[in-house]
C-alpha cells in the first residue's frame, strides 16, 4: 500500500515544525522516514546532525528500570557514564519523575512511561527532534513544561519536529506541514484551520 | 559506556525478571527428566514394545528439558523486545553488538538450565565423563538458544513462534532418542538439532568417551545458526542511514 506518494520539506535549525495530517494520513511514515527506521521507495533523505526520535507509543525495554534505560539507550548514542547520568537528573528535575528513577518500566504509569520516551530522545542534546505526539498521556502542568522545554531547544539551535493535532499548538509552532493525500503541503501562512485539523473535529471541509 | 556490558546486564535483567523464566528453568527439568525416564521405563507393558534403560530416559529427558527452556528463551528474547530494538539501533547502537550481547546472555542462562538439568540427572546417574556430560548438554541448550532465537528474529510472534520452537523440540528429542515407538526412524534424523548432542551426551555418559565426528557436527550446526540468526537480525534491524554528525 502506497502512504505518501510526494513529500518534500526541509526543517532548519532552531525552529518548530508542526506536521499535521487526519489519522492514516501517514504523518508517522513520513517521521520514521525522516528518522531512517524506515527506507522510503524513492527519493533523498539528507540529514546532518544528531538527531532524538520519540516514537508515538513508548519504545522501551518493559522490565528494566528508568536508570538502567538511560544506560542502555546513553551507550547507544555513545555517551560517558558522567553524561548519562547527568542528563537523567536533569530530564528526571525538569519532567519531575524522579522518584520513579529506581522503578520499571512496566510499572509506570502511561504518563510517566511517555515522559520517559520524551526523554530518551532529548538525553544527548540531539540537533534536531522527532517527536511524535509526545505529550500523550501527560497532565497539564507537564504539558506546558514539554513546550517551555521545546521552546528552549529551539532557541538553543535545536530543529524541533513535531507531529500534531491539537489546533491550540499551531501558533506555537514556527511552520506547519500537512500530510493529505500522500503529499506534504507547507500551510505555515494559511488562515484559520487546516483540513486535518478540521477533519480531527469531525467536521467536514471542501478538498 | 561500555555498550557490550551494559546490553549483556540489560538482558540478564530482563531475564531475571520475568517470573516465568525462572520458574520454567528450575521446575521443567525435575518434571522432564523423571518423567521421561519413568515413561520410556514403562513401555513393556505396552504389547510389542521393547523398553529402554530408565536411565537413557532420563538422559533423553535432560536434553529434552534443555532445549525446550533454552530455545523458548532464545525465542521470547528476540520477539518481546523487538520494537525497542529498532530504538536502540536507531540511537546508535551496533545490531551485532546487539546481537551479541543478546546472544552471550542466552548462552550464560543455557548455561544454568544445563546446570540444573545435570543436577537432577546427576541425583539418579553418576556420569562416567561428568564434565563432558555437562559440556555436551550445554551445547545441546545452545543449539536451541540459537535456533530458538532464529525462529524469533523470522516469526515475530510468541505464539505461533512457541509452537514451533515446542514441537521441533519434541519431534527432535523423540526421534532423536531412538523412541521405540518410532517405528522406521529415516535418515534423515541424523540431521535434527539434538541427534548428535545426543549421541555426544549418551555416550559420555555411559561410556566416558566422545566421538570427534558429532563433536563437529554440533560445532557446525552451531556455526550455521549464528551465521543465520546474525544475518536475519540484520535484516530487520536496516535502517535507511545515520545521521551524521
Amino acid at each position: 500500500m502506497t502512504v505518501l506518494t510526494g513529500a518534500d520539506l526541509e526543517i532548519r535549525t532552531g525552529e518548530i515544525v508542526g506536521i499535521v495530517g487526519a489519522n492514516g494520513s501517514g504523518k508517522s511514515t513520513l517521521m520514521n522516514i525522516l528518522v531512517g527506521v524506515l527506507e522510503q521507495d524513492s527519493g533523498t533523505v539528507e540529514r546532518t546532525g544528531t538527531v532524538g526520535w520519540c516514537p508515538q507509543e513508548p519504545l522501551l525495554y518493559d522490565r528494566l528500570t528508568v536508570g538502567e534505560t538511560f544506560r542502555l539507550f546513553g551507550s547507544g548514542y555513545g555517551m560517558t557514564a558522567e553524561e548519562i547520568d547527568e542528563a537523567k537528573h536533569r530530564l528526571a528535575s525538569k519532567l519531575d519523575f524522579e522518584q520513579y528513577l529506581d522503578y520499571r518500566i512496566d510499572q509506570l504509569s502511561g504518563g510517566n512511561r511517555q515522559k520517559i520516551n520524551l526523554s530518551i530522545a532529548l538525553m544527548h542534546d540531539p540537533d534536531v527532534l522527532m517527536l511524535d505526539e509526545p505529550y500523550t498521556g501527560f497532565d497539564w502542568e507537564t504539558y506546558l513544561t514539554f513546550w517551555d522545554l521545546a521552546e528552549e531547544l529551539a532557541a538553543d539551535g535545536t530543529a524541533v519536529t513535531m507531529i500534531s493535532h491539537l489546533i491550540e499548538e499551531q501558533s506555537r509552532l514556527d511552520r506547519i506541514y500537512e500530510v493529505r493525500d500522500g503529499q506534504v503541503y507547507d500551510v505555515t501562512d494559511q488562515e484559520g484551520e487546516t483540513d486535518a485539523t478540521a477533519s480531527e473535529r469531525g467536521e467536514e471541509t471542501d478538498e | 559506556m561500555n555498550r557490550v556490558w551494559t546490553g549483556i546486564r540489560a538482558n540478564v535483567s530482563t531475564f531475571l525478571r520475568t517470573p516465568l523464566n525462572v520458574v520454567l528453568a528450575l521446575l521443567l527439568p525435575i518434571v522432564v527428566i523423571e518423567g521421561w525416564g519413568q515413561a520410556m521405563a514403562g513401555l513393556p507393558s505396552m504389547p510389542t514394545v521393547e523398553a529402554i534403560p530408565i536411565e537413557l530416559g532420563r538422559l533423553l529427558g535432560a536434553i529434552f528439558g534443555v532445549a525446550i527452556i533454552a530455545g523458548l528463551m532464545g525465542l521470547a528474547q528476540m520477539i518481546s523486545a523487538r520494537a525497542a530494538d529498532r530504538r536502540l539501533v536507531q540511537t546508535g547502537y551496533p545490531p551485532r553488538t546487539l546481537l551479541a550481547t543478546r546472544l552471550a546472555a542466552l548462552g550464560g542462562v543455557t548455561v544454568v538450565v544445563a546446570a540444573v538439568n545435570y543436577g537432577v540427572l546427576w541425583l539418579t546417574i553418576s556420569p562416567e565423563a561428568p564434565v563432558l556430560t555437562f559440556v555436551f548438554l550445554v551445547l545441546a541448550g545452545l543449539v536451541y538458544a540459537f535456533l530458538g532465537a532464529l525462529v524469533g528474529a523470522l516469526l515475530p510472534r510468541l505464539f505461533e513462534g512457541s509452537l514451533v520452537v515446542v514441537f521441533l523440540a519434541m519431534m527432535d528429542a523423540f526421534l532423536s532418542g531412538d523412541s521405540p515407538l518410532a517405528a522406521d526412524i529415516p535418515e534423515f534424523v541424523e540431521y535434527f538439532p539434538l541427534y548428535h548432542p545426543k549421541e555426544l551426551l549418551q555416550e559420555a555418559m555411559f561410556q566416558g568417551t566422545y566421538t570427534t565426528g558429532d563433536l563437529g557436527f554440533v560445532a557446525g550446526y552451531l556455526l550455521v545458526l549464528l551465521v543465520l540468526v546474525t544475518v536475519v537480525f540484520g535484516v530487520t534491524m536496516r535502517t535507511s542511514g545515520g545521521w551524521s554528525a
